[in-house]
């Protein structure tokens, strides 16, 4: 493939299986994510694209039985390796869900909760800090009157920008998203999709997506998953256009899935 | 809604007999179901009459003074109720003091820290150990906890305490094994299944992408639970621990074996006392004047009335939580 | 990122979560002693005699069976009574009056009624049964315990009513059935295991009940199937034969708390094993 010219590689995923207990949900899956670029992960559901993404902050760890193999390199360095500090990887890695997770506490507090986890910042830095995270996140003007109100408070669609902009203000250097708006309306989608872009200029992007036309939109690069596999892989424009398999092609036409 | 398309006159158009029968034994029904349920309002009433008419002759005879004199004297038939009242709540204060911490410890335990094919086991031995008697918990404390604590726990804390201002008076001796302290100890035993088994399902109640959302910012698993299980569940696990206080308040057979039975309040945590439950369960049936029995059931009021207002808040707490579970769901 | 900062939050993470073992490790510690002493205790006087003798004077051999009998009797009293009761109740709460305000009202005083403080109870029966009667009675032990049967009845009948999905009803209804039709043949049988669950629970509730029934029942050192008259009952025995000073007493009031720990914990197994396999967690 010829993607070189499109920027470095931010994170490599070389031959990555994983497993819910006996059940292989993904099958030596490889490919790169670009630096300041978006990925889409499309693919009927249960074709592991949500599972791949849970891969590239460990979160599945939480939970037992599931485990993960192959080499997935940040930056060079194996976030799979049993050295890897998860809490420091995850500092790293943002996510955000299908559902908005508001934490039980104020908009504030949303915010400045993960910002102090890792740097104790003087009262003034730390609402320069919200403010820009809110700013960045297309969200200060609706909520700058009641920053104090529970996060619960916002709509649904505020409630996902309030995460997003939770996940952007520790500067991570890559942002999970899955299905960010799938549970959201039209007008709500089209500020996150708007943000997407916007983010990418400094941030390392990774969607989930069953809208196949916001995957056209957003990114730059897509994967096509189809029972585990990665069937294609590339820049958006070719596998939208002219995609080399036959599956992709059934697929991205709405012929199954 | 449902009531409307279910309601009985829905059908009456259809006129047969058979049909109107039917109809009559399904009204008969749903009286008789009626009445089952208004029963328990009558137990409640039956309750509140019972008590306020049996203290009726103590209440004239003292009238709210009863609530803050110490006097407890058969003989002449002078009565107050401050020292039962007070060691109720100490008893139950000190018994919340550490069944609190140790019961949301194992329900994070439990559902954090324990390996998940020992979840279940240790879960549902939790859930066993809540329901055994509390006359169990009682025998246990008078033969083993109480000449434990006399032998080798008392002696040494007297001791140790001696000269400083504070804790030489409310560990002062002599150690008879039995009072506040041990009895507040057995309370708080019987109590911590109780409180771990609500926080577990409580703390269960959270949905797992909060947390996921948490981890994800790279909390640890302290964080988690203190910024957002916890924030998440608070009202559920006061209602827990409420709930627990109103079992605790009224607890009779696991104190009234370790008490002592003394209607004094003594500064000394190691001093016998009495509670409300314990006062009622071993004077009632030696109570005779005209006085005796009465203020004795007066007692039984306050009790009911201060474990009806504790366990309303636990009831108003969980049923907010339920509500919003219900909503989010 | 401050290195310093991290450290102490893995710091406080590990005291944390090691605080939460040694709290579980504490509060099992205590159970694990109080279950071994009444195993310990109470095996050796697990024989024949216990269940076959009455309760003897200071001093002389005996067992506990004019005990087992009068709580049996009670209980059984009880349980009949209250456990219908119950149920109509939960039925109502849980069909007709859903939504009602009548029905949050008791909903709402029957949680109440299901905390309550026991010696309560116990005297609220003194004063509406004991007093009228003239003396202590079965009878009035058995309305103690039945007034304790309701309340933990009522709330797992509505809990399991409120189980069964609406278009069951529905789909009764629509085959031209009366309401109290289907509640009968089909909601009650959709709900049967919960609530036989629920009756269960309620007599591992009252087998240990002895606050209550040390001014109701009282006591008889004999045997007795008189529901007029005072009688035994294993509680209370154990009660008074644990404060005396006569050893073979205490011997009989160890091995009474073992049976009814054993009655009680095999009751709350089986309810559990009963309970609908979609239940648990």
């Amino acid at each position: 493939m010829t993607m070189a010219e499109n920027g470095a590689v931010k994170v490599a995923i070389n031959d990555l299986s994983f497993f819910y207990g006996e059940m292989q949900a993904l099958k030596k899956i490889t490919l790169s994510l670009r630096r300041n670029k978006v990925t889409a992960f499309i693919g009927p559901s249960g074709c592991g694209k949500s599972t791949l993404l849970r891969v590239l902050n460990r979160i599945y760890e939480i939970y037992p039985n599931q485990r993960a193999t192959g080499e997935v390199l940040m930056d060079g360095e194996n976030i799979l390796s049993p050295r890897q500090d998860l809490n420091l990887l995850r500092a790293k890695v943002g996510m955000v869900f299908q559902k908005p997770t508001p934490f039980p506490m104020s908009i504030f507090d949303n915010i400045a909760f993960g910002l102090q986890l890792y740097d104790r910042l003087p009262r003034s830095e730390l609402e320069g800090r919200v403010e820009t995270a809110l700013k960045r996140a297309a969200l200060w003007d609706e909520v700058k009157d009641k920053l104090h109100q529970s996060g619960n408070s916002l709509s649904g669609g505020q409630q996902q920008r309030l995460c997003i902009a939770r996940s952007v203000a520790t500067k991570p250097e890559l942002i999970l998203l899955d299905e960010p708006c799938s549970a959201l309306d039209p007008i709500s989608t089209a500020k996150i999709e708007e943000l997407i872009a916007e983010l990418s200029q400094d941030y390392t992007i990774t969607i989930v997506t069953h809208n196949m036309q916001q995957a056209s939109r957003v990114s730059d690069f897509t994967a096509f998953m189809f029972l585990g596999e990665l069937i294609e892989f590339g820049e958006t424009e070719k596998i939208f256009t002219t995609p080399t398999k036959k599956r992709t092609e059934d697929y991205i036409t709405g012929r199954f899935g | 809604m449902v009531d409307a398309a279910l309601s009985p006159h829905a059908t009456l158009a259809l006129n047969s007999a058979r049909l109107r029968r039917a109809l009559r034994a399904d009204q008969i029904f749903q009286r008789l179901t009626f009445c089952c349920a208004l029963l328990v309002l009558v137990i409640f009433a039956g309750i509140i009459w019972a008590l306020v008419d049996g203290a009726l002759p103590a209440i004239r005879a003292f009238g709210f003074a009863f609530l803050w004199t110490e006097v407890w004297n058969p003989v002449t038939e002078r009565f107050g109720g401050l020292a039962p009242i007070a060691g109720t709540l100490i008893t139950s204060f000190l018994a919340m003091l550490v069944a609190i911490p140790v019961g949301i410890g194992i329900a994070i335990f439990l559902t954090e820290i324990c390996p998940r094919p020992l979840r279940r086991p240790i879960g549902i031995a939790i859930e066993l150990l809540a329901g055994i008697p509390s006359i169990i918990y009682g025998i246990w404390g008078l033969f083993v906890l109480a000449p434990m604590l006399q032998q080798s726990v008392m002696p040494p804390v007297i001791d140790a305490f001696a000269g400083i201002p504070v804790l030489s008076s409310l560990f002062a001796g002599p150690p008879y094994g039995i009072g506040i302290f041990t009895a507040a100890l057995i309370l708080s035993i019987m109590t911590i299944p109780f409180i771990s088994a609500i926080t577990r399902d409580v703390f269960e109640t959270v949905p797992p992408v909060l947390k996921e959302a948490a981890y994800g910012l790279g909390a640890t698993t302290w964080e988690v639970l203190w910024n957002v299980v916890l924030p998440y569940t608070r009202g559920g696990v006061v209602g827990g621990i409420m709930l627990a206080l109103g079992r605790a308040l009224g607890e009779t057979m696991a104190v009234t074996f370790v008490i002592g039975n003394a209607h004094r309040i003594s500064a000394s945590l190691f001093a016998p006392g009495t509670t409300i439950s314990a006062a009622i369960a071993n004077e009632f049936t030696e109570a005779i004047g005209e006085l005796y029995l009465p203020a004795l059931v007066e007692l039984g009021l306050v009790l009911f009335f201060v474990t009806f207002c504790v366990l309303a808040l636990a009831q108003y707490m969980l049923y907010r939580l339920e509500q919003r579970a219900g909503g989010r769901s | 990122m401050n290195q310093g900062r991290y450290l102490r939050r893995r710091i406080r993470n590990l005291v944390f979560l090691s605080l939460s073992v040694l709290a579980t490790g504490f509060g099992l510690a205590w159970l694990v002693a109080v279950l071994g002493t009444l195993l310990y205790e109470g095996f050796s006087g697990l024989n024949f005699q216990l269940f076959a003798e009455m309760t003897p004077p200071p001093g002389e051999d005996g067992g506990l069976l004019n005990a087992i009998v009068g709580s049996l009797m009670m209980n059984l009293i009880a349980v009949a009574v209250g456990t219908p009761i119950g149920i109509l109740a939960g039925t109502y709460l849980a069909e007709y009056g859903r939504y009602s305000r009548v029905a949050f009202v008791i909903r709402f005083v029957n949680d109440i009624l299901l905390s309550a403080p026991s010696i309560v109870l116990g005297l609220f029966i003194y004063v509406a049964v004991v007093l009228p009667m003239g003396h202590f009675s079965a009878w009035a032990g058995a309305a103690v315990l039945g007034t304790i049967v309701i309340p933990v009845v009522v709330r797992t009948t509505e809990n399991m009513l409120l189980l069964i999905p609406n278009t069951l009803r529905e789909a009764g209804v629509a085959l031209g059935a009366p309401r109290w039709h289907v509640i009968r043949h089909i909601t009650w049988r959709a709900a049967q295991a919960g609530i036989v669950t629920g009756a269960l629970l309620a007599i591992a509730r009252i087998s240990g009940e002895t606050a209550p029934l040390l001014f109701t029942a009282l006591n008889n050192q004999f045997w007795s199937l008189d529901p007029n008259a005072p009688i035994a009952s294993l509680p209370v025995v154990i009660f008074q034969f644990a404060i005396s000073p006569y050893e073979d007493w205490q011997r009989l009031a160890w091995s009474g708390a073992l049976l009814i720990t054993l009655a009680v914990l095999a009751l709350s197994i089986t309810a559990r094993l009963l309970e609908s396999p979609q239940e648990r967690k």
